[in-house]
């Protein structure tokens, strides 16, 4: 494709290199684009991959590996959206999007993009792992297969197979059950959301999961999906209706709240600690829902809230969007992302991080651990700080 | 520049190795719950005749002997930048080395030719005949196990890959037939896009009989009798000392066990 | 080549040191009208004993080296006009000490001026510096280094003027302090020292600044800001003059543009007027009002247009940006220039005409240095980085711009490398001579951002 068949070809020179795109809403670090704060060269910022891609298809520069690195290590965090000072901000993740397509056209990915690909084409998840094994973590808990329950408990490939963020989707699932929510999952059945898939530039891909995920949940009647991962909870609401898939999408933070407010959840026992709140991208800034996991967290006694420097649409990425919490293209130094934010996290004072994601859970928790700081602070997901509150007996 | 490229199905075992069984027969695993795909060496043959035509110009026709779910492959092969594909419409699982390869040189031997393709080996029984044998039959020359190759007037030069790092240098006077190593080149990303496009390239499906084979003339010269799986291990001894001792010592292991 | 790579990687590690064809390209390419230059290299070291060992090895190998703040000069100083090393400064971005009682911040070269205003405003709200337009990313040493001006311009001076002191790496690899901070463990005043003032407005080619302290100012709670409308230019300069000897404003700027048309044709004098109270504000705005414009206002030319006294967040949504983005080419440059506030009249009268010349919508105005001491007169023209025809007009404009601004007295600030040569060949022969031994002297490999003050 030449400059002249780019969607955005006639935006996309206008980017001036001003740079507000690397800093959050208060400007107090320069680093709140995770791929810029992982390697500080310009070409990792925003406007400097917008300048490289204009230059590769403008045919000024070839592709080589280093250029799709740079233009996949993009976490799609959306910060950049939030500071960019012109009109066309709205845009300009899409830009980086509409280039990795191109790169998927021609087939020239990084070899660990292509694996993830070609994973969820043949296992329907983007680590490898047998179909098979997909609804393994239901095990001896009681939760039924979906037949026309009142949600649909969507949980995700993260969820389904990430040992740590199995927990957590066993966790949510627990809560439900107490909060007696009417509620299935599809087990084996479930397909992966492609909200990934979509942000790697590979919209045939994605547009194929989710028509098959919407005949899927339509055959089955579904009308209300509660997800556990931000990123569902994104592809679901904001994709699908372009492929007539309809459907009331609640991220489980959101139910949670409404539970508590309701009195359906005692959660009385409380949770004693000083915490504070990681906003997901693609809960936050994505979509706007900075509020529910806050509320459920202060509606749990002996919870001490405290917010860190950069929180809500200034928050700093985990570095695991993007499909990096598998192709890892922010990993490997005290730069990462990840470890700045579980430094930050630390500062607060907080013996807890709260998570509301699992891709979010499993980036903090490798920081935590590379960082050495097992024994100051511990990542928490929201369903297991709600779980503790509602499970555990007070000692007279 | 003809290049044909000869390739297979084969079963994802990569993260699922628990759930492999044996099958009832005896002979095969279950496949029931498992998903297909192009055989590892074959995508890398593929990828390197792709790229030859690229810069060379010319045609790559992929082949495959299999039953129809073998179509997959064969758009894959297509949407990669093959021209056309043939499929011999056999189940070839239960077939020897032998068989498959006189199916695929009655194919071969009507095509236009410079250079024949095969992966080294393949996934699922690792024989890694195929390609010599249908050389054999061809009676061109050939090399195994080629980890780069080179073009020239009439003639290509390949490295073949031996232990520790060593390379063997070979010019091979053309039509030649070359098995492929992986890790030769980075085998391009096959978008799902690409692969709706590839409907509209040529694959053709023929039987044994538009050959002029028959399934019963072609007797297997190997037959396998039984399947497998390795018994897990409970116990791992390391065995010390000199290498004497210790070849000694392995010797009388292996032989009070019965292995030898 | 590889070899130079391979000592570079060894001394910032991998993640840090470039020769790939993506980096080499972003830091080929200026964000105004200059040519393209490649580099060879891209390093953004983390200490100044990194870059001690960069510039050692430079010096070995007779490389260039080009430091690089925030690269938005926008003159193409941080060109490597002869290739080289790039040296992206923005990793040392540590603050590294706030003096209250001194009113002075130690910081290292690359902090960013957001990062410092937002510190400030969170910590020390009493305290502020003379914070430039230019967008958040630019660095208080760049700023400085290129004796940049900011909203204290006025009461002030040039940005270059609050320094107390530096610590800088020499061309040689010394690392050298100066000012108190080379005899005491305070950084709060470059006098009575002997002056070694060899570091700002060089551009880099005699050193290479790692550290610098920087005085602060006290910051009121209230900034108000007032619009004098005014439409005969001739006016302007006494106004100004006689608005600073109040000594009652903060920053005080005249521009006029062609757009919006509502505004075309008019000058816009912006008043900023501090106070930490209401009362403080009204005051100062009484007094300025009535005393100094009255007259104006009633001898019927000129008008106030509202006034909006809003609290000091710094933070509102640029408007250089937007400026820039006015061809919606995403590209912009312009000539800024330190000229008597009296030829205002002349500079906006030549620079209405080079615009038009060159098919580009006029966007001129003044900044007061000092009380009318001096004024930084802007010439600005947008063009569009995707048509070469734009971007050529853009560069002609420029260059008349600044052999204006030679012409009518003053010196073009921050000069491109066409400006600098204006200058010099215009310079008093025994100061170029100085200016060129002094840069033997420091830099005697000639390898410090090569190109630049480049006296013949």
């Amino acid at each position: 494709m030449a400059l002249a068949d780019y969607k955005y070809k006639d935006v996309i020179h206008r980017c001036f290199r001003c740079g507000y795109c690397k800093f959050p809403s208060n400007w107090m670090e320069v680093n709140n684009c995770p791929a810029y704060a992982r390697f500080r060269l310009e070409s990792y910022s925003t406007g400097g991959r917008l300048w490289l891609i204009r230059a590769w298809l403008n045919d000024e520069i070839e592709w080589t590996d280093h250029l799709a690195q740079i233009v996949y290590s993009c976490a799609a965090c959306k910060n950049c959206v939030e500071q960019c000072p012109y009109r066309f901000h709205d845009d300009i993740v899409d830009m980086i999007i509409a280039a990795r397509s191109e790169m998927v056209e021609r087939g020239s990915i990084p070899s660990v993009v292509k694996e993830f690909l070609e994973n969820i084409q043949r296992q329907g998840n983007p680590y490898g792992n047998a179909r098979s094994k997909r609804g393994e973590w239901v095990e001896g808990m009681g939760i039924k297969q979906y037949e026309g329950q009142e949600y649909l408990y969507y949980v995700g490939c993260v969820g389904s197979y990430d040992t740590r963020a199995k927990e957590t989707a066993r966790t949510l699932g627990e809560v439900l059950l107490k909060a007696g929510v009417s509620f299935g999952v599809m087990g084996n059945d479930e397909n992966c959301d492609g909200n990934e898939v979509s942000k790697l530039g590979e919209e045939s891909l994605f547009q194929s999961l989710a028509e098959d995920n919407i005949q899927q949940f339509k055959d089955l009647g579904v009308e209300k999906i509660v997800a556990l991962s931000p990123h569902s909870y994104n592809a679901i609401k904001n994709d699908y209706p372009m492929f007539n898939g309809s459907f009331e999408v609640f991220h489980y933070t959101q139910l949670l709240r409404d539970l508590i407010k309701g009195g359906r959840l005692d959660i009385s026992s409380g949770f004693d600690a000083r915490v504070t709140y990681h906003d997901p991208c693609f809960l936050g800034r994505w979509n706007k829902e900075y509020e529910a996991p806050r509320q459920v967290l202060n509606a749990i006694p002996g919870v001490e809230l405290v917010e860190m420097e950069r929180s809500r649409e200034g928050a700093l990425c985990c570095g695991g969007g993007g499909g990096n919490f598998y192709t890892d293209f922010l990993g490997g130094s005290e730069d990462s992302p990840a470890r700045i934010r579980i430094r930050e996290a630390c500062a607060t004072g907080a013996s807890i991080v709260a998570t509301a994601c699992p891709n979010c859970m499993t980036m903090l928790e490798d920081a935590v651990k590379a960082e050495g700081l097992e024994e100051s602070i511990k990542v928490k997901d929201i369903s297991e700080i709600v779980a503790e509150a509602c499970l555990a007996k007070r000692a007279d | 520049m003809d290049i044909v490229v000869a390739i297979k199905q084969v079963p994802d075992t990569s993260e699922a190795v628990d759930v492999v069984e044996i099958d009832a027969s005896g002979r095969d695993i279950n496949k029931e719950a498992l998903v297909s795909k192009i055989n590892d060496w074959d995508e890398y043959a593929l990828e390197e005749a792709v790229q030859l035509k690229q810069k060379l110009g010319g045609t790559v026709t992929a082949v495959t002997v299999g039953a129809s779910e073998w179509d997959d492959i064969l758009r894959r092969a297509l949407a990669m930048g093959a021209d056309r594909a043939i499929r011999i419409d056999e189940d070839a699982a239960s077939m020897d080395s032998n068989t498959v390869a006189k199916i695929l040189t009655a194919v071969i031997i009507h095509l236009p030719y410079d250079l024949v393709i095969f992966g080294a080996q393949s996934e699922d029984f690792g024989s890694g005949q195929l390609g010599c044998m249908v050389a054999e039959m061809l009676d061109i020359p050939h090399a195994t196990l080629v980890v780069s190759l080179q073009m020239d007037e009439g003639e290509v030069r390949v490295s073949r890959e031996l232990e520790g790092g060593a390379l063997e240098l070979y010019t091979l006077k053309l039509p030649a037939l070359l098995t492929i190593q992986t890790g030769i080149n980075r085998p391009r990303y096959v978008s799902f896009a690409s692969i709706k496009k590839a409907r509209e390239k040529e694959l053709k499906v023929i039987s044994l009989n538009e050959l002029g084979l028959s399934r019963d003339a072609l007797t297997p010269l190997v037959i396998l009798e039984k399947l497998e799986l390795t018994p897990t291990g409970k116990k791992a001894e390391l065995i010390s000392g000199s290498a004497e001792e210790t070849a000694g010592k392995l010797a009388m292991i292996l032989n009070d066990s019965g292995v030898i | 080549m590889d070899s130079i790579y391979k000592a570079l990687v060894e001394i910032v590690g991998e993640d840090h040191a470039s020769t790939e064809q993506e980096e080499l390209y972003i830091h080929s390419r200026s964000l105004g009208t200059v040519e393209p230059h490649q580099p060879d290299y891209v390093v953004a070291p983390r200490t100044t004993e990194e870059v001690q060992q960069i510039v050692k090895l430079a010096n070995r190998e007779k490389i260039p080296v080009v430091p690089l703040g925030g690269g938005l000069s926008l003159t193409g100083l941080v060109m490597p006009l002869r290739g080289g090393i790039v040296l992206d400064m923005k990793r040392m971005d540590t603050i590294i000490e706030v003096n209250e009682k001194a009113r002075y911040v130690i910081v290292e070269a690359g902090v960013s001026q957001g990062k410092l205003i937002s510190c400030l405003e969170r910590y020390h709200p009493n305290l502020m510096h003379s914070e430039p337009m230019a967008p958040a990313q630019a660095t208080i040493a760049g700023n400085v280094m290129i004796h940049g001006q900011g909203d204290l311009a006025q009461p002030y001076g040039f940005n270059s003027d609050m320094v107390n002191g530096l610590e800088v790496v020499l061309p040689t690899g010394e690392v050298c302090k100066i000012g108190s901070c080379s005899v005491s463990p305070y950084w709060f005043t470059a006098h009575p020292l002997p002056d070694l003032g060899l570091f700002l407005g060089w551009f880099g080619t005699t050193g290479i600044i790692t550290k610098l302290s920087l005085r602060l100012y006290p910051c009121k709670k209230i900034n108000g800001v007032d619009r004098f409308l005014v439409e005969d230019a001739e006016l302007i300069p006494e106004i100004l003059l006689k608005i600073t000897h109040t000594e009652m404003v903060g920053d005080l700027v005249s521009s006029i543009q062609g757009l919006p048309l509502a505004v075309r044709g008019i000058h816009i004098i912006t008043i900023n007027i501090n106070g930490d109270s209401e009362k403080e504000i009204e005051f100062k705005r009484q007094l300025i009002r009535e005393d100094i414009l009255g007259e104006y206002i009633r001898n019927g030319d000129c008008g106030f247009m509202g006034t909006t006294p809003d609290l000091r967040t710094g933070q509102q949504r640029p408007t250089i940006t937007t400026v820039a983005d006015i061809k919606r080419g995403g590209g912009f440059e312009y000539v800024g220039a330190i000229l008597p506030v009296d030829t205002y009249p002349e500079c906006c009268r030549e620079g209405e005409a080079i615009s038009s010349r060159h098919d580009i919508i006029y966007t001129l105005g003044g900044r007061v240095i000092g009380r009318s001491h001096a004024m930084m007169f802007f010439w600005s023209y947008a063009f569009n980085r995707a048509d070469p025809e734009s971007v050529r007009q853009a560069r002609e404009a420029l260059h008349e711009s600044d052999e204006l601004a030679l012409k009518l007295g003053g010196v073009p600030w921050k000069p491109s490398v066409y400006g600098q040569k204006l200058i010099m060949e215009k310079m008093e022969p025994n100061t170029l001579e100085l200016m060129r031994k002094i840069k033997e002297l420091l830099d005697p490999n000639g390898i410090m951002n090569p190109g630049n003050w480049e006296v013949m």
